[in-house]
């Protein structure tokens, strides 16, 4: 129990815990305590990464060269909620390029940049798996389908407003 | 072709001829016995295959796709082509992707020259590029630490120093961060504590310019170092190295291949520890003293001055104390003169307390490092293995890996605790009582098998002693449990131990266990340098050259043959005894050889009143240390850099130094210096080279032999009654305030490294380290400076808020020189984190 | 029949969505009342684990995650008598156009549990997991319900239904990587690692698997067979075609899962989810995902199964079916393709880590108007450098698009290198803006 271990919240650390007892072994837990540490503050910030090596047992290193590589886990600050607009193939052919310009000029951003107001990141994402909803995108945990420029307005304009 | 079950093997065809190698044999290792070089760049043979680069693709005849041949066991009938023309044109593929991105600034490149990415470019790189997009950019040469450069625009991501990380050091110091085209190695985005104790082995595996030494950049081009193979002294290991020289300068440290040793790898104290030698602070003058200062002097005046004193104080009024920094011929011709003239006042302990038999509890290793591959346990008794014999450690946990258990009785938790099995964090001082519950544990689990002595300890109360040194008995019997079922066990007792208030308890404790494991190396895991060595050299009070019994018939006679006069069968004083004669006014004459008790003696009082009490002091050395600084006569000494001769490591084994550069002008060799004395008392110590001066100690010393580890002599393994008595004695009553334990860290700010600039910046501020519940009760956070107070001294040092330590316990530098007394201290804030400029 | 949610209750014609549209299904009561859980019933009390091995042996089920291997084989190859073994199912789901594991899970999660606790029977297996992809957070929430449900039933945990078999079951959520659906890289990440494939020999999941451990991994789909299989026989199973899911998507006018006995011609599947659109026609199609090699329209009667399409130099894959018509841009398709392998690549092999790249960079440039005409054989060449040499398949997954692109629409390629324009400015990819930290 270094210092470090405070900057969590104890909620999120009696979480881990219960997380890491789940696995026969303990770093099998990483991700899930990376995604819970998200839960609080939106993203991973760095300095819970002693925080959670030293929950699991393992090098502040690992911790960061495991966040590092998930797109999911987020290791800088985002928007109040997080955009992922599938333009993959699918989406592409119902033409998600034209949502994808329309999202882009709407919110001034390009993919994986925060709006000014801190509302929202975007995120340019592959295959969603809902490709019978073409085109479709998340807004937080929500999949919206068959978007359109209108829909894609209501939405935006909707959420967290 | 003999194929037994016991050794299979199997044949195989590479490029037509045919090659038999033993099973599980790769196809790029069978290629490389016939002298056929596959090219690699993320293969290392250190490691286990990793298959990433796609380099070397070899063809084998029905295998549908090219084949890598570092990932390719070889089987049965393979008929294997490594020039094919598939095989060069998908090489070339590989090659031209690897270049896309690369910078090709090879002449401003440290690595150009030495380059595989470049030799297999010339090889089989395409002849022009077809890449017209904009290349990838990162960052140019960002400072990953204090000696570690890193252009990641040059990263050929073959992983070897991420995998170095995790494979072999196991502190993952460089890590593959983000993915895809973007993958970099990086540190982690936010500082932290404890460096990478081995990062200079990722320069020297980097395949490319990409990790370079911050001390090296631009210093020379390899075509213009004149390389010198040698043994690195700052430990005790004996690392083998290189070193690097360029104009009478040392530019750099590489590591040599020593099988025995250190493998292929060195600590970054061997790394980046060579700019003393090129300081500018090296004394080249010999230095008299004239009232309260130190005045320049001939080298004649000088030495005949010191033969006066040294004549003058006769046999046993003289002493002299070092070994750690001479060669093993130079302890040996110090050890000849003072017999010659009738003392044995010698001791290569400069900065111990405790001097216990040499013949029972000589330092250095029993056995070699070596027989660490084949220990089933490995029981670290007080001794920071990482920190102070790093590349100890890398076999330990070579040994770690391949499942044997590693157990830690300390006053800390160790850095390398993960890679453990039990790590019990004793009070301070208490090791030894832990070591005779577990020989208790031990001695009852084995019940018959047990040595009969071990009956002594069947009336302990194992459960009271366990409670007594604060560690959990459930532990210890689980340990005791593990300890019984990996054989055989090899035992280390470190400094935190042989520094605290009672070293020979612990090391009757430890012979106790090892007694009732039924046996096990007992290794003294302490000396830099060569002082283990210089101990078999003659060095040491209680034995003869060789270690043997002062009154031993046939070693006397063979001093009498070798040196053509009678010695004395006699024992001499150890450094505490001298230091202690010296405050007596007994000892009219100290010589202290590359040594610096001034500053090292973990006793400061007894120090001060020693150095007040001795008739004559000199001191040969390389700087003006602080021992130096109080003496009458200062003779400058050469470095390990500058000479020929032989040194010898913890396990004593014998290794030969070379000269890398010219000696400093006006400095002199140590061997040269006594040489000078010895003529001028009057028994002249002739020889027409130091290599003679070696043959010579051969014929005095058997089983000394260069490359081979001396047997170093050891207490036999038993349960002794009284030891049990002793031992039950040993531990002090804690007093009110919080202890102090004296630690020491592998990156400090010595004579030698602190005058290494990167290594200097790696040794940051000095650290108390405090328990988090500790901290809260003195209002303390991590990082604040404080001021710690006991026996009316204060230091002033940077709070490090760990529960590495125990509660009421404070780690504190070595430095501090406690007297290996258990001292009560507080800590007080100064000042809050941050501010500290 | 597709499955579309207009139709609410068990629809008859289909076997493994019968009942995805059954309201409440995902609720253990109604997944029992529709005949749920009676194959565990059976197989616990009636058949021992060798008996439900050689019940799927039989059926020649092959696996739905991408490769085809024979399940029944695949579980033969575990050590039966390894006291420690694991059982982890794919529900990684990422390749483009693959939307069938979603689709059951949302629908019928349960299934997946019977799924599950059968095949841990049979193979004597004590911990379970489910890696499931990140973005899935419906099914997250579904096949947790369901999963706490089975425990409180007492069809998971200890001593199942008053037998000496145990079964612990854990969702494992992943975090944004299609590598990890690799079966090697899902391991890594499931042991915490970074997804990265690990080198076979010698980590074979059946014999170093998850902590090295003998391990089975099956797709969420293969799973979900299982226990049609055990109520009904293999060869019932085989009369059925055997049924196969397949994610019709793209120009079609009613994308969704079709499920189809496996051979199904291609231009069956498209009447099935709709038809083209009206005045449109069949253009292309990648018939097993992405990474399969694109058909074009004289293979519009092909049959989708493994040995067919494997003679047209194509795939099975994970049964994605991604329909293009006569409007479609093959450049951009191909281009977005790459694009996917690109961001998607582990970084771990050289040729996928820098090919993917620097093919994108090539289309990109040839998509907005600084195409060359060496650009094609430097595709070629590129194509070339990439097949066969890279570490694991994702690499290898850009040169089926390039190959037939090049092959079928060079002409389109052509069209773009023809109007190229050096005044028009390249727009700056901000996604290959690579982070500058660590200083
Ligand atoms: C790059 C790559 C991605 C893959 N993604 C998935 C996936 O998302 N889901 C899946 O079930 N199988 C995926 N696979 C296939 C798996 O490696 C593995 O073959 C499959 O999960 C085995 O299950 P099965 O035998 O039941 O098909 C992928 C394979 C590769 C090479
Ligand atoms: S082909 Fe290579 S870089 Fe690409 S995903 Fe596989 S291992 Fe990683
Ligand atoms: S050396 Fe064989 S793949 Fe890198």
């Amino acid at each position: 129990m270094t210092p470090e271990t405070h900057t969590l919240a104890p909620a999120a650390v009696a979480d881990i815990r219960e997380i890491k007892a789940r696995y026969p072994v303990a770093q099998s837990a990483l991700v899930p305590a990376l995604l819970r540490v998200q839960a609080e503050y939106g993203w991973v910030p760095p300095e819970t990464y002693d925080g959670i090596a030293e929950l699991l047992g393992l090098d502040t290193e690992v911790v960061a060269e495991v966040a590092s590589f998930y797109l999911l886990v987020f290791t800088a600050p985002v928007g109040r909620q997080v955009i992922q607009l599938c333009t993959n193939v699918s989406c592409l052919l119902a033409g998600a390029d034209a949502i994808q310009a329309h999202v882009e000029a709407k919110l001034g951003v390009k993919t994986r940049q925060t709006t000014a107001d801190g509302r929202f990141t975007y995120i340019v994402a592959e295959c969603l798996g809902a490709c019978e909803e073409a085109p479709c995108m998340l807004v937080g945990e929500k999949r919206y389908k068959r978007l359109t420029r209108e829909k894609v307005d209501e939405i935006l304009d909707r959420t967290d407003s | 072709m003999s194929q037994t079950p016991a050794n299979p093997t199997v044949t195989l065809t590479i490029d037509g001829h045919a090659i038999t190698v033993p099973k599980g044999t790769t196809v790029y290792h069978a290629a490389k016995q016939l002298g056929i070089e596959v090219p690699i760049f993320c293969y290392h043979d250190r490691m286990p295959p990793l298959g990433a680069c796609r380099m070397c693709f070899v063809k084998v005849e029905k295998m549908p796709r090219l084949q890598t041949s570092c990932t390719l066991e070889a089987t049965e009938g393979m008929v294997v082509e490594t020039e094919s023309p598939d095989v060069v044109e998908a090489r070339q593929g590989v090659l031209e992707f690897l270049l896309i991105n690369h910078p090709l600034d090879c002449p401003i490149c440290d690595k150009g020259g030495e380059c595989p990415l470049q030799d297999n470019t010339f090889k089989y790189g395409p002849g022009a590029s077809q890449y017209v997009e904009p290349k990838r950019h990162f960052m140019k040469a960002i400072p990953l630490s204090p000696v570690l450069t890193l252009d990641r625009e040059r990263c050929i991501m073959c992983w070897r120093c991420t995998r170095f990380g995790e494979v072999i050091a196991g502190d993952h110091a460089l890590k593959g961060h983000e993915r895809g085209f973007a993958t970099h190695i990086d540190i982690p985005p936010i500082t932290m504590e404890g460096p990478s104790k081995f990062i200079g082995n990722t320069i020297e595996i980097c395949p490319v310019g990409a990790l370079t030494s911050s001390a090296y950049r631009f210093r020379s081009r390899p075509w213009d170092n004149l390389g010198t193979p040698s043994v690195c002294t700052h430990c005790g290991v004996g690392c083998a190295i290189r070193y690097d020289a360029r104009g009478g300068e040392i530019t750099r440290v590489r590591s040599r291949e020593n099988a025995e040793v250190n493998d292929v790898w060195t600590c970054d104290v061997g790394f980046f520890g060579y700019d003393y030698v090129n300081s500018q602070d090296r004394l080249s003058r010999p230095l008299v003293r004239r009232g309260d200062t130190l005045v320049e002097t001939s080298w004649d005046e000088a030495l005949n001055l010191v033969a006066t004193r040294l004549r003058d104080a006769g046999g046993d009024h003289a002493g002299a104390i070092g070994g750690e920094r001479l060669t093993l011929e130079e302890s040996y011709l110090l050890s000849r003169l003072y017999r010659s003239l009738g003392s044995a006042n010698l001791d290569y302990r400069a900065d111990s307390l405790a001097a216990p038999d040499t013949r029972d509890w000589g330092w250095g290793t029993e056995g070699t490092m070596a027989d660490l591959d084949r220990a089933g346990a490995i029981v670290l008794i007080g001794c920071d293995l990482i920190e102070e014999y790093p590349v100890v450690w890398l076999r330990a946990k070579r040994a770690l890996d391949r499942g044997a258990l590693g157990f830690a009785i300390a006053p800390k938790r160790l850095e390398i605790d993960r890679y453990l099995r039990h790590n019990a964090v004793v009070r301070y001082g208490h090791e030894a009582l832990v070591l005779l519950a577990l020989s208790k544990l031990v001695a009852e689990a084995r019940g018959a098998e047990a040595p009969v002595e071990a009956a002594a300890l069947v009336d302990l109360d194992a459960a009271a002693l366990a409670s007594r040194a604060g560690v959990s008995i459930e532990a210890l019997r689980a340990a005791a449990r593990d300890l019984i079922a990996h054989p055989p066990a090899s035992f280390h007792v470190g400094r935190l131990a042989l520094d605290g208030p009672d070293p020979r308890a612990v090391l009757l404790a430890a012979n106790t266990l090892r007694a009732v494991c039924g046996g096990g190396a007992l290794s003294i895991l302490r000396g830099r340098g060569s002082a283990a060595a210089a101990a078999v050299a003659g060095m040491v009070p209680d034995a003869l050259p060789g270690l043997a019994p002062t009154d031993d018939a046939a070693a006397l006679g063979r001093l009498r043959t070798a040196w053509g006069r009678d010695i004395a069968a006699k024992k001499g004083l150890d450094t505490p005894g001298m230091l202690g004669a010296a405050a007596a006014g007994e000892l009219s004459f100290l010589l202290v050889a590359g040594a610096d008790p001034a500053a090292d003696y973990p006793d400061a009082e007894a120090w001060r009143l020693a150095r007040a009490g001795v008739g004559f002091l000199v001191v040969q050395d390389v700087f003006l240390t602080e021992t130096a600084k109080q003496a009458d006569v200062v003779l400058p000494a050469l470095t390990h850099a500058e000479k020929n001769g032989t040194v010898g490591s913890i396990e004593a084994r014998v290794q030969r130094i070379g000269q890398a550069r010219p000696g400093l002008d006006g400095a002199r060799a140590d061997a040269t210096i006594l040489q000078a004395i010895a003529t001028r008392v009057g028994v002249p110590l002739m020889y027409g080279s130091v290599h003679e001066i070696f043959e010579e100690m051969t014929t005095v010393i058997p089983g000394l032999a260069e490359g081979l580890a001396f047997p170093l002599p050891r207490r036999t393994a038993r349960v002794e009654r009284e030891a049990i008595e002793t031992i039950l004695a040993s531990a002090p009553a804690s007093g009110g305030g919080a202890t102090l334990v004296p630690v020491t860290s592998l990156f400090r700010l010595g004579e030698m490294t602190k005058r290494s600039p990167g290594l200097a910046r790696l040794a940051g501020r000095p650290t108390a380290t405090v328990h988090p519940l500790d901290a809260a009760r003195w209002g303390i956070a991590n990082g604040d400076e404080v001021e710690v107070a006991f026996d009316g001294r204060t230091a002033r040092l940077f709070a490090r808020v760990t529960d590495e330590t125990r509660e009421g316990q404070i780690l504190v530098p070595r430095s501090l020189r406690l007297g290996g007394r258990a001292h009560d201290g507080t800590v007080r804030r100064l000042a809050p984190a941050g501010t500290w400029a | 029949m597709t499955q579309s949610p207009g139709t609410l209750g068990p629809d008859p014609t289909n076997v493994l969505l019968r009942h995805v549209n059954v309201p409440g299904q995902h609720d253990i009561d109604t997944y029992v009342a529709n005949g749920g859980y009676a194959a565990v019933h059976r197989a616990l009390k009636e058949m021992n684990p060798d008996e439900v091995v050689a019940a799927v042996d039989g059926s020649q089920l092959r696996g739905r995650g991408g490769a085809g291997f024979p399940t029944g084989r695949k579980w033969k190859f575990i050590n039966r008598n390894a006291p420690v073994k694991y059982l982890v199912v794919n529900a990684d789901e990422s390749e483009p156009g693959t939307f069938k594991d979603r689709t059951l899970l949302e629908g019928d999660p349960n299934l997946l549990v019977e799924g599950i606790i059968l095949t841990s029977y049979a193979l004597g297996v004590r911990n379970a997991f489910v890696y499931l992809r990140g973005e899935y957070y419906d099914c997250h929430r579904l096949l947790g319900g369901a999963i706490r449900q089975a425990y409180e039933r007492g069809l998971l945990g200890e001593r199942i239904l008053g037998t000496d078999f145990s079964l612990d079951l854990v969702v494992h959520p992943g975090a944004g990587a299609y590598i990890a659906g690799e079966e090697t890289a899902l391991l890594e990440s499931l042991e915490g690692r970074r997804a990265m494939p690990r080198l076979k020999p010698p980590y074979f999941p059946a014999v170093m698997g998850l902590y090295n451990k003998p391990t089975v991994l099956n797709n969420v789909e293969t799973l979900c067979c299982v226990p049609w299989i055990l109520n009904h026989g293999a060869e019932w199973w085989m009369q059925q075609g055997p049924p196969q899911l397949y994610s019709v998507s793209g120009h079609v006018q009613n994308p969704g899962v079709v499920e189809a006995p496996l051979g199904t011609t291609l231009r069956d599947l498209i009447d099935r989810a709709g038809g083209l659109r009206p005045g449109r026609t069949f253009k292309a199609c990648y018939p097993g995902g992405s990474s399969s090699r694109p058909l074009v329209a004289e293979h519009i009667d092909v049959a989708m199964n493994h040995e067919s399409l494997a003679k047209l130099g194509s795939m099975m894959g994970s049964g994605a079916v991604i329909i293009m018509d006569d409007t479609t841009d093959m450049v951009k398709v191909i281009a977005r393709v790459a694009e996917f392998y690109m961001e998607e690549s582990c970084g771990k092999c050289t040729p996928c880590r820098e090919g993917t790249r620097w093919v994108v960079q090539v289309l990109e440039r040839i998509l907005h108007g600084h195409g060359r005409p060496s650009d094609l054989d430097l595709l070629t060449h590129l194509s070339k450098n990439m097949t066969g040499t890279c570490f694991c398949p994702l690499g290898e997954s850009v040169p089926p698009s390039l190959n037939a692109g090049l092959a079928h629409f060079r002409n389109e390629f052509e069209a773009y290198i023809a109007r190229s324009n050096a005044a028009v400015p390249m727009p700056v990819r901000i996604k290959e803006s690579v982070p500058v930290a660590g200083s």
